[in-house]
């Protein structure tokens, strides 16, 4: 198709899209704009308009002005909302992105989140601790107990070589059962039918604080979790261990070479990878809500996924990529009600940013391989 | 206009009996032109030979030939046929054959499911489902290999035989699909001297038999002794086409590397210190806990270069592997400078004065998405001054110790020390491992293959460096494949074989034939 | 108690079994096949969307209602396989993301569609489709064989079906060109591209025929378990698989023991919960067995397996 190559748009997008300097953000763009775009055609076929659907999205998400709002309540409320959203997100999402750089692939975020919320909500939930210590007690058993899930499953791969996503799933279904079985039989709430409420100490979200004249939540998870995504990007690239866990899952055999301890960096990786997992389950489970359904395992751990893949795997680039998922999850309900279609929309179009994302080494080949057409074609066209 | 077709459509074709003609081809990969408008007609029952360097583009041109490249111009004509679409199914239809470098065999099926495999002979069940007739097979494959003086047991595994059957397997495949032009792509390279003459002398018979034989290789003695015509490759283009019986090995030689070479070292006179490396019954075991080095013992002295010759597969490798702690030791002793390091880590060893240039550079020596500067202080990166003690990474240290090595030794890189290393030529990948293991000064070096892939400039360049260490007293453990090699740079020769090492001598008490027939196993010392 | 310990574990083990086949074409072909689980799901998708279609605008095809969906539900998940074939055999996709995003998707997908044509078809809120109930049958003769005649009784459609199509299978893996070809390109696919036969194509295929068993897997875990589609059908059964088929070696004979296996201590488990009249509260604590199970059985033979020597490799012409 020299037809294209040689056209001007054409020329325009191999460029832009060729340089490799900005491929970081170019190819992730590729990827959202062919799943908005997939996902429009998806709801034009229901008879839907895609324009309105994404602006109700944005309108649910308090990124655009409803037309109105309850009383006490304004885009404020709605965009602080989604800030308490977004922390979970951003954190099971740079779960996923450490464990990625060490090769390995946290499916498990989950039921990490579902463990270390769990154990937070009981030791300290349900304690008469005052804020001051029941919050940080909430991050440090949540964040050693989704480790030690992380940890258990890298110490399966590197000592009985077993798929680390087989495993995960499998630790995320037995989590999922215990868990409501001891939710069943001691913490619910007959009426709610979930675990009890935790007491306001112990929630890292402050809940309906009066703020130019509407209540709206404050999260401090949001803080944690762009401290996290700091910390995450200076231990990888700045780090004896960070070289480390990257040569490990760059290149398993030339690490071993190189007399990097293996299993050790492995199970490391994942303890932080499953720690962050556990931070995510605590303001998850104790900060956007204050209590735990049995038996449910989120789907923030899978959407996790796609906002790593999506931030290329780096720590910044997930902050990016985490605004993006948490806006089609927020929006999508309010969304929903206004435009009538279903709310499971989100979800598709996230699957589908996440499939256009794996796609991406493919566009990366492509784009190298028309390059080098392009350059040949030029050379022989001066008569090189 | 290029007039090399002209001058090559004079050969004289009286009765038509052009096996093969190649009119212009060019095929190009990212960043190099494999092959550069080379036209060739090769004639039916002759032994042509291909000569050229490593990367000279014989493989791509015969690649081509069996239809797994497309070239971007030029016509393939086969037995006057030209060829309209590539692939390997539609080259076998024209009855091209070819015996690849690496063989291409399915391990864990039977000799006769590889030869006959995308031909099965079918028979119908249950009126119409095709299903393969595993008896019929067998027998085809037996007479097959009757007829063609090619004897093998139809019902053993790959996995189970040598490299000398293998190769013998490829063969019949190309027999069993009726092929009438047979490719052979180095089909020495892996062979004993032994092995070699026999394969040579199945060459000659399949002539005999009327077909029609391309040998690919850069080794002149085997082309001298078998071929009829030599076509000569230099960095894609085709420079000449000879008649052997006319023409010297050294004229051969000029015209392949493009100036005189002969490969030559200067190696004064060893002198030998205190020993370094001392191994004593090392046993090692394979994956599936199979001893694979049985009981092997040497010693290697300062100023000693300490080569094991072998055949691939032997044990070699994982004699490496276990000194440097890659692999465990089963049992036995290893001592390094009368300290014993039997079970030590990897990086102890490293610390201790163990340098290792592995075989498989890509997969061992190198992390191919670090940049060079990481590369290069893959073993140092968590010490003082790349690393603080709490374990911060100093990125100008590691730029400024690249830009030394980079001097030094020469590697080519786009962007210094940023350049990530897949980017980087075979050579200069070599290169920079080099650099690194020996910028380590460590009393024990330990090459595995240290040329292979390399052109001839680069060998030169990495035996002068190999006996530039000796000269300043390390010891050093060769393990090479190639006998050229182990004869120019060894002062003494270990030959393993079956994970045993048959035989330890001072390279001067060795013929080049001695060794091979160690290799074979087939001569043993009490 | 042995007999439901015995019919009770073969309805699971039968299911879990044609899906494991699916995993087996896949692999040994040398494509890693982690999306199991969601084209178990898809497939059962598929089929229930047509039952419910069929049983809606054609009135009286009610007794066919479990054929209709085996064979829809064999189309869905070999069409939705496609997305990873193409993912893995042509654009070069890791095969382990793209196994988990094909999870994913199948996921988010049905639940969206499945709210979506309920609202549109039925005008109905709904996140299921209501399939209707697979009658059992019980063979007369052989059922009263003592402790054996259990494999006779009870028997759901779908487990002759699933025989069938599993020997079917098993045929054209083991004795047909094609299966020695798709074996091949699992072990050493460069043998295979030049013995003229296109790996790729071979890959591909045997990647759809991997949904197909799956998407039967699918439709008959929803007829069998709850009588409906519902996004409950995303148990990790399809990993389950996946463990028995590493369990089995990656040979279709040994997995059936390894998915029988399965079935049996599943049952056994329910049925030791009843006997010890636990309350339903330990059915939760039951629910892990399987998992547990395989964890288990993960640890012990994951060191002695031979997976198939090809796997997961992107296969490229060009490369020597």
């Amino acid at each position: 198709m020299p037809s294209f190559k040689k056209s001007r748009p054409g020329r325009f997008l191999l460029h832009r899209l060729g340089n490799e300097k900005w491929q970081w953000i170019s190819i992730p763009l590729l990827s959202v704009v062919l799943a908005v775009l997939t996902g429009s055609g998806v709801i034009l076929l229901m008879g839907k308009s895609p324009v309105d659907t994404y602006i109700g999205i944005l309108q649910g998400a308090g990124m655009l002005p409803k037309a109105n709002y309850a009383g006490g309540t304004n885009m404020l409320t709605d965009f602080m909302s989604f800030l308490d959203a977004m922390a979970p997100m951003l954190l099971a999402a740079l779960g996923v992105t450490v464990a990625f750089k060490a090769g390995l692939f946290n499916i498990g975020i989950s039921g990490q989140m579902l463990f270390g919320g769990f154990l937070a909500t009981i030791l300290v939930g349900y304690s008469d601790l005052g804020g001051l210590v029941a919050k940080p007690l909430v991050l440090l058993i949540a964040g050693a107990s989704g480790a030690l899930v992380g940890g258990f499953i890298g110490l399966m791969k590197y000592r009985y070589n077993i798929n680390e996503v087989v495993s995960s799933i499998m630790v995320n279904y037995i989590l999922a059962y215990f868990i409501s079985f001891f939710i069943k039989t001691h913490y619910i709430n007959p009426v709610s039918r979930q675990s009890e409420y935790i007491n306001a100490a112990a929630s890292l979200t402050f809940k309906g604080v009066a703020l130019g004249g509407v209540k709206v939540n404050v999260p401090l998870g949001i803080l944690l979790a762009l401290m996290a995504a700091l910390v995450v990007h200076y231990l990888i690239n700045k780090t004896r261990l960070g070289y480390e866990i990257k040569a490990v899952g760059a290149n398993r055999k030339g690490a071993g070479y190189a007399g990097i301890p293996i299993g050790r960096t492995m199970v490391t990786a994942m303890m932080i990878s499953g720690g962050l997992g556990g931070l995510a389950g605590a303001t998850y489970y104790l900060g956007y809500f204050a209590s735990i359904q049995p038996g449910v395992l989120s789907d923030l751990g899978f959407n996790a996924i796609a906002t790593s893949l999506l931030g290329n795997n780096s720590p910044l680039g997930v902050i990016l990529s985490s605004i993006l998922i948490t806006i089609l999850d927020k929006g999508a309900t309010f969304m929903s009600s206004k435009v009538g279609v279903v709310k499971e929309i989100s979800g598709v179009i996230t699957s589908l940013i996440l499939l256009f994302s794996a796609m991406g080494a493919y566009f990366r080949y492509l784009i190298a391989k028309k390059q080098e057409d392009v350059k040949s074609e030029n050379r022989e066209e001066m008569g090189e | 206009m290029n007039d090399s077709s002209q001058a090559h459509s004079n050969i004289r074709d009286p009765a038509g009996t052009l096996a093969v003609a190649l009119r212009r081809i060019t095929k190009r990969f990212p960043g190099i032109v494999a092959n550069d408008d080379i036209s060739l007609e090769i004639k039916e029952g002759e032994i042509f030979a291909l000569l050229g360097e490593n990367g000279a583009g014989k493989s791509v041109l015969m690649s081509i030939l069996f239809g797994l490249y497309e070239p971007e111009e030029g016509e393939v004509w086969i037995k006057g046929k030209r060829m309209s679409h590539f692939s390997p199914r539609e080259a076998a239809r024209q009855g091209v054959g070819m015996v690849h470098q690496h063989f291409k065999l399915v391990e864990n099926y039977t000799i006769a499911q590889n030869i006959v495999l995308g031909m099965e002979p079918v028979k119908r069940f249950l009126g119409g489902v095709p299903l393969v007739d595993m008896k019929a097979t067998n027998e085809k494959i037996r007479d097959l290999s009757h007829r063609f003086k090619l004897d093998v047991d139809p019902l053993q595994l790959i996995s189970e035989i040598n490299v000398a059957t293998r190769q013998k397997v490829e063969i019949l495949k190309m027999l069993y699909r009726e092929a009438d032009i047979l490719i052979f792509d180095e089909p020495t390279a892996i062979l004993t001297p032994q092995e070699v003459d026999y394969l040579l002398q199945i060459i000659r018979e399949l002539r005999e038999g009327g077909k029609t034989v391309i040998l690919i290789s850069h080794k002149l003695e085997e082309i001298k002794a078998v071929a009829d015509r030599c076509g000569i490759l230099h960095r894609g283009r085709l420079v000449a086409v000879k008649e052997v019986a006319q023409t010297s090995t050294k004229e051969m030689a000029s015209l392949m590397v493009g100036r005189e070479v002969i490969l030559e070292v200067d190696k004064p006179p060893a002198r030998m210190g205190e020993t370094v490396l001392k191994v004593r019954d090392l046993r090692v075991l394979n994956r599936d806990k199979v001893a694979v080095v049985k009981g092997v013992s040497f010693e290697i002295r300062a100023g000693e270069i300490f080569a094991i010759a072998g055949v691939a597969g032997n044990g070699q490798t994982e004699i490496a592997d276990a000194l440097t702690g890659l692999m465990a030791t089963a049992s036995g002793r290893v001592f390094l400078l009368d300290e014993e390091i039997t079970r030590t880590g990897v990086r102890e060893r490293n610390l201790k004065g163990i340098s290792y240039i592995p075989e498989d550079r890509q997969s061992y020596g190198l992390i191919l998405d670090y940049d060079l500067s990481y590369n290069l202080a893959l073993k140092n990166y968590f010490k003082e001054p790349f690393s603080s003690p709490g374990g911060r990474l100093r990125q100008e240290e590691f730029s400024r110790y690249a830009e030394r090595l980079i001097e030094i030794y020469d590697i080519r890189s786009n962007r210094g020390g940023g350049s990530v290393v897949r980017s980087l030529s075979g050579g200069n990948q070599q290169k920079a491992i080099i650099a690194r293991e020996i910028d380590q000064d460590s009393p024990l070096m330990i090459f595995v293959q240290p040329t292979r892939g390399l052109d001839v400039g680069a060998i030169e360049n990495t035996w002068s460096q190999i006996l530039k260490e000796r000269e300043e007293g390390k010891g050093i453990l060769l393990v090479s494949l190639e006998l050229e090699e182990v004869m120019a740079l060894a002062d003494t020769i270990g030959v393993i074989y079956n994970g045993e090492l048959l035989t330890v001598k001072a390279a001067k008490d060795f013929s080049k034939r001695e060794i091979g027939e160690y290799m074979m196993g087939v001569r043993k010392d009490a | 108690m042995i007999e439901i310990i015995l019919y009770d574990g073969l309805a699971f083990a039968l299911p879990l079994l044609i899906i494991a086949i699916g995993g087996i074409f896949s692999e040994r072909s040398g494509i890693i096949n982690l999306a199991l689980e969601g084209l178990l799901g898809f497939g059962a998708f598929t089929g229930a969307f047509m039952v419910v279609m069929a049983d809606h605008f054609l009135p009286g095809s009610q007794p066919y209602g479990i054929y209709i969906g085996m064979a829809f539900a064999m189309v869905g998940g070999g069409l939705f396989a496609m997305i990873h074939g193409l993912l893995t055999v042509y654009y070069r996709a890791n095969q382990v993301i793209s196994g988990v995003v094909i999870n994913i998707l199948s996921m988010s997908l049905t639940a969206f569609l499945t709210r979506q044509l309920n609202a549109i078809i039925f005008n109905a809120a709904s996140n299921r489709f209501q399939l209707g109930v697979a009658d059992r049958f019980t063979l007369p003769l052989l059922s009263e064989i003592p402790v054996l005649g259990a494999v006779f009784t009870k028997v759901y459609p779908f487990q002759v079906v699933i025989l069938l199509v599993a020997l079917l299978a098993y045929l054209v893996f083991e004795k047909t060109p094609f299966g020695i070809h798709l074996k091949a390109s699992g072990d050493n696919p460069h043998a295979v591209e030049a013995a003229g036969v296109d790996v790729k194509r071979v890959r591909f295929a045997a990647v759809m025929i991997s949904g197909a068993l799956a998407g039967l897997g699918g439709i008959s875990f929803a007829y069998s378990i709850s009588a409906n589609f519902n996004p409950m059908i995303y148990m990790g059964y399809g990993y389950l698989a996946i463990a028995a088929l590493i369990f089995g070696n990656w040979q279709i004979g040994n997995t059936l023991l390894a998915v029988l296996f399965f079935g049996f201590a599943r049952s056994a488990g329910y049925e030791l919960a009843k006997a010890l009249e636990m309350s339903s509260t330990f059915n939760d604590i039951i629910m892990t067995l399987p998992y547990m199970l395989t964890l288990l059985i993960l640890i012990f033979f994951s060191k002695q397996n031979a997976a198939p020597r090809a796997l997961g490799e992107i296969y490229d012409k060009g490369k020597r």
